[in-house]
C-alpha cells in the first residue's frame, strides 16, 4: 500500500509538472491551429537559461522564469511575424506548421549542441531547497514541490487569464471560432501574437525545472519532451489549455505506478493512454466534440 | 613410325596448351596494386544519447590515424609499404536508423577497407548484421552486447571493452567477497545492461544470493525517485543501476535528493566519464559509491603494441590540450589494433584481416590491458576491477577495491552516511 501510496502522491506532483511542460503546446495550437514541433526545444532553450544563470551569474534557477518570459518575448515576437500570418493564409497550416516548426527544432539543437556541446547539464542540486517534504507519510525532495507549486501557479494564472481577463476572453472567442471571432471584431493577430509569446514562455518557465525532475538537460531530450506534450494534451483535450491539466494527472500517476509495479513498461504508458483516449474518447478527457475541418 | 600431319598437329597443340596452363598455375599469384590509401570507414553521434561517448572514442581514433599518418601511415604486410590512413566518417545522430544507412554506405559506396562500429551496443547492433552480410570484418569498439557475440564469425571482432558477459564477474565476487546477501539490480532495457544484468544474477546465484530487486527500465529512463523508493522497500545492503551515462546522472541525483541510503551503490559511467558525472552529480553525491574502473584511470606500464597508459596521457593531452577519458582511449586502442592487424595479415582480405586478430590474441597487451578474442569475437581480456570512489580534498579518486591483485585499498563497507 506505501508503495502505491508513494506512486500516487509522486504521480501526482510529477503529472502537474508535465501540465506545465505541456500547456504552451496546447495554447498555440488552441488558438493558431498550427503545430510547434519544437515546443521540446523551446522547453530546452529556458533549461539552458537557468543553466546560464546558475554557472555564470551564481544566481538561484528561479530567476531563469523571468528570464524564459522575457526570451519568450524576444524571441517570440520575431518569429511569430515572420512565420504565423503566413502559415494561417495557407491551405493546409497544420501540416505546413508541422515542417516548418521541425525545421525550428533541428537548428535550435544545433544551436544547442555549438554553444553547450551534447554533454548533460544540470543546475545546482540544493537550489531549490536540499531536504523532503513529507505529505501522508510519503516523502519527495524539495525540488519536486516547488516545480510543482510554481506549475500550480502558472496553471492557476492561466486559468485567471482565460476567464477575468478581456484579453483572455478574447482568447477563448479565437479558439471557439476564428471567423467569429474576426467578425465580432476582435483583433486576432495581436491575440494570437500574445498567446504565441505566452505558449512559449509557458514552455521556458517548464525548462527551468526539467533539470531537477529529469536528472539532467542535454540537446537530445527536445524531441522527447514535444512527443510526451503531445500525449499530455491528447489526453486531456487538444485545443484546451486547461485540459492540460487533466492530461499531465492521468499521465504523471500512469507513468509512476507502472514505474512502480512494472518499470519495464512505463515509458509506454503516454502512448498507450493516448491510443486509448483516441479510440474511446477522441476530443480527448475534457473535450467536448471532436473537431471537424 | 610415320605420324600423320593432322596427329602432329594435334599433339602440339595439346603440347603447348598443357606447358601454358602448367606455367600459369605455377606462376606467383599478381600482387594486387597497394592502394594510395587505406580508407577506415566509421560513425560518430555529434548529437542524441550518445554523443559524448561517441565523440570521445572518434577523437580518440582521429587522434591515432593522425599521429601514424605523420610517419608516413600504417604499415600493410600484404603491400609491404606504408600507406597513409583516411578516416571516412558520417554523424548518425545516435539514431540506429541512420547509422544503418550510413553503415551501408561505408561498405557498398565508400568501399571502405576497415569498417569500425560506433560507440555502444545500440548502435553497433546494427552493423554487425550488415558488415557479415557484406563479408566485411566490422571492428567493434565498445559494443559489447553479450548476444552479439553467439556464434562463430570471420566478420566481428569486438577490440577496446571486454563482452558485457564478464563485465560483471569481478562485481559478482566482490559482492559475494563482502557478504553482501541484499542486492537490488536496476538495469536499463538494451544489450550492453541487459547482459550484464544477467551475467550478474548469474554469479550472484552460484554464490547462492537471489537478487531481492530485479527489474529493467527503458533506456530513456530520466526519473529514478519512485522507482528508488520501490528498491528501498526491499531493504537491499546493495544497489547495481547499470544504464548508459545520462541514466546514472538522473540516478545518482534522485538518490542524493531522496533522503535514501544504502550500504553499496553502484553505476557503470563514473569509471569512463568521471569530469561528466561528477560535474552534473557532485563528488558529494559520488562519495563511496562503486564502479568499474577503466584506463586511463587504472594503467598499464607495459605494453607490447602502441604506447602504455602514461605515455597516451601525456601525448593525447599535449595534442588535444583536454586530459583523455575512457573512450578517448578505447577510440586509440582501435587504431593501434588495426595497425598491427594490417602489419601482420598476408593478404589484403577480411578474411586475413580476421585471422591476424585472431593471431594476436593472447599475446597482445595495450593500453587498455590484455587483448583476447575468442572465435564469436567476444573480447575476453581487458577485464575491469571494481573501484571505490572515496573523497579526496574536494574531490574524489578511485580506490581499486577488487581484485585483490589489482587492489589499492580496502573498500569503505557499509559506505557512511553523508
Amino acid at each position: 500500500m506505501s508503495l502505491l501510496e508513494y506512486a500516487l502522491i509522486g504521480g501526482i506532483l510529477y503529472g502537474i509538472f508535465f501540465a506545465l511542460v505541456a500547456v504552451g503546446l496546447n495554447l498555440i495550437f488552441g488558438v493558431m491551429r498550427i503545430i510547434n514541433i519544437a515546443h521540446g526545444q523551446f522547453v530546452l532553450l529556458g533549461g539552458y537559461g537557468a543553466f546560464l544563470l546558475t554557472s555564470r551569474a551564481h544566481l538561484n534557477p528561479l530567476y531563469g522564469v523571468p528570464l524564459a518570459v522575457l526570451g519568450a518575448i524576444v524571441v517570440g515576437v520575431p518569429l511569430f511575424r515572420a512565420v504565423v500570418p503566413r502559415l494561417q493564409k495557407s491551405s493546409n497550416p497544420e501540416m505546413l506548421s508541422f515542417i516548418l516548426f521541425f525545421g525550428i527544432a533541428q537548428m535550435i539543437d544545433a544551436v544547442l549542441i555549438m554553444v553547450f556541446g551534447a554533454d548533460q547539464r544540470s543546475l545546482p542540486q540544493d537550489a531549490l531547497g536540499a531536504g523532503s517534504i513529507t505529505v501522508f507519510g510519503q516523502s519527495f525532495p524539495d525540488s519536486w514541490w516547488v516545480a510543482s507549486a510554481a506549475s500550480l501557479l502558472v496553471l492557476a494564472g492561466l486559468y485567471l487569464y482565460f476567464n477575468r481577463t478581456r484579453l483572455g476572453f478574447a482568447t477563448r472567442a479565437i479558439m471557439a471560432s476564428r471567423d467569429e471571432a474576426l467578425a465580432t471584431g476582435i483583433d486576432v493577430e495581436r491575440v494570437s501574437m500574445i498567446s504565441f509569446v505566452i505558449g512559449l514562455a509557458l514552455a521556458g518557465t517548464a525548462g527551468v525545472f526539467v533539470p531537477y525532475l529529469l536528472g539532467s538537460i542535454s540537446p537530445d531530450i527536445g524531441n522527447e519532451l514535444t512527443t510526451t506534450s503531445f500525449a499530455v494534451i491528447i489526453i486531456g483535450s487538444l485545443g484546451n489549455p486547461l485540459g492540460t491539466g487533466i492530461g499531465g494527472l492521468v499521465f504523471g500517476i500512469g507513468t509512476l505506478v507502472m514505474q512502480t509495479f512494472f518499470p519495464s513498461w512505463s515509458n509506454l504508458v503516454p502512448y498507450a493512454l493516448l491510443v486509448l483516449i483516441v479510440l474511446v474518447r477522441p476530443a480527448g478527457l475534457l473535450g467536448k466534440s471532436v473537431r471537424v475541418t | 613410325m610415320r605420324v600423320s600431319r593432322p596427329v602432329w598437329l594435334l599433339s602440339a597443340a595439346v603440347l603447348i596448351f598443357a606447358g601454358l596452363t602448367l606455367a600459369g598455375l605455377l606462376r606467383p599469384a599478381r600482387a594486387a596494386t597497394a592502394p594510395t590509401e587505406i580508407k577506415i570507414g566509421t560513425l560518430y553521434a555529434s548529437s542524441g544519447t550518445f554523443a559524448v561517448a561517441s565523440q570521445g572514442q572518434y577523437q580518440g581514433l582521429q587522434y591515432w590515424a593522425a599521429a601514424i599518418n605523420k610517419g608516413g601511415g600504417v604499415f600493410v604486410k600484404a603491400f609491404n609499404k606504408k600507406i597513409p590512413v583516411k578516416v571516412i566518417a558520417y554523424d548518425d545522430q545516435s539514431s540506429t536508423t541512420t547509422a544503418t544507412t550510413l553503415y551501408n554506405q561505408l561498405i557498398t559506396q565508400d568501399k571502405v577497407d576497415v569498417l569500425i562500429a560506433d560507440f555502444g551496443s545500440v548502435l553497433t547492433s546494427v552493423a554487425i548484421p550488415l558488415a557479415a552480410e557484406h563479408h566485411m570484418l566490422l571492428i567493434d569498439p565498445t559494443g559489447s552486447g553479450a548476444n552479439f557475440f553467439t556464434q562463430k564469425t570471420d566478420y566481428l571482432a569486438d577490440v577496446s571493452i571486454p563482452t558485457s558477459a564478464v563485465w560483471p564477474v569481478p562485481l559478482g565476487k566482490f559482492i559475494l567477497e563482502q557478504k553482501i546477501a541484499r542486492v537490488a539490480i536496476l538495469y536499463d532495457s538494451n544489450d550492453f545492461d541487459v547482459s550484464q544484468a544477467e551475467t550478474l544474477k548469474a554469479a550472484l546465484a552460484a554464490g547462492g544470493v537471489t537478487p531481492v530487486y530485479y527489474n529493467g527500465v527503458p533506456t530513456t529512463e530520466s526519473n529514478y525517485s519512485v522507482l528508488l523508493h520501490t528498491i528501498a522497500a526491499q531493504n537491499p545492503d546493495a544497489v547495481i543501476e547499470l544504464g548508459y551515462a545520462p541514466n546514472d546522472i538522473a540516478f545518482l541525483r534522485d538518490l542524493a535528493s531522496s533522503g535514501l541510503h544504502f550500504k553499496m551503490t553502484f553505476t557503470i559511467f563514473p569509471g569512463q566519464l568521471i569530469s561528466l558525472i561528477t560535474k552534473n552529480v557532485g563528488a558529494k553525491a559520488l562519495a563511496y559509491t562503486y564502479t568499474y574502473p577503466t584506463p586511463p584511470l587504472v594503467r598499464f606500464d607495459s605494453v607490447t603494441l602502441g604506447v602504455n597508459t602514461d605515455t597516451f596521457v601525456k601525448d593525447f593531452t599535449a595534442t588535444t590540450k583536454a586530459a583523455p577519458n575512457f573512450l578517448n582511449a578505447a577510440g586509440y586502442n582501435n587504431g593501434v589494433i588495426v595497425q598491427q592487424m594490417l602489419a601482420t595479415a598476408p593478404a589484403f582480405t577480411q578474411l586475413d584481416f580476421h585471422q591476424a586478430l585472431m593471431d594476436m590474441s593472447g599475446k597482445t597487451r595495450t593500453l587498455l590491458g590484455d587483448f583476447k578474442i575468442n572465435e564469436n569475437g567476444a573480447q575476453l581480456g581487458e577485464l575491469l576491477p571494481v573501484a571505490q570512489i572515496v573523497p579526496d580534498g574536494d574531490g574524489t579518486k578511485f580506490v581499486v577495491v577488487y581484485p585483490q591483485d589489482k587492489a589499492t585499498g580496502k573498500a569503505v563497507y557499509p559506505a557512511p552516511q553523508p
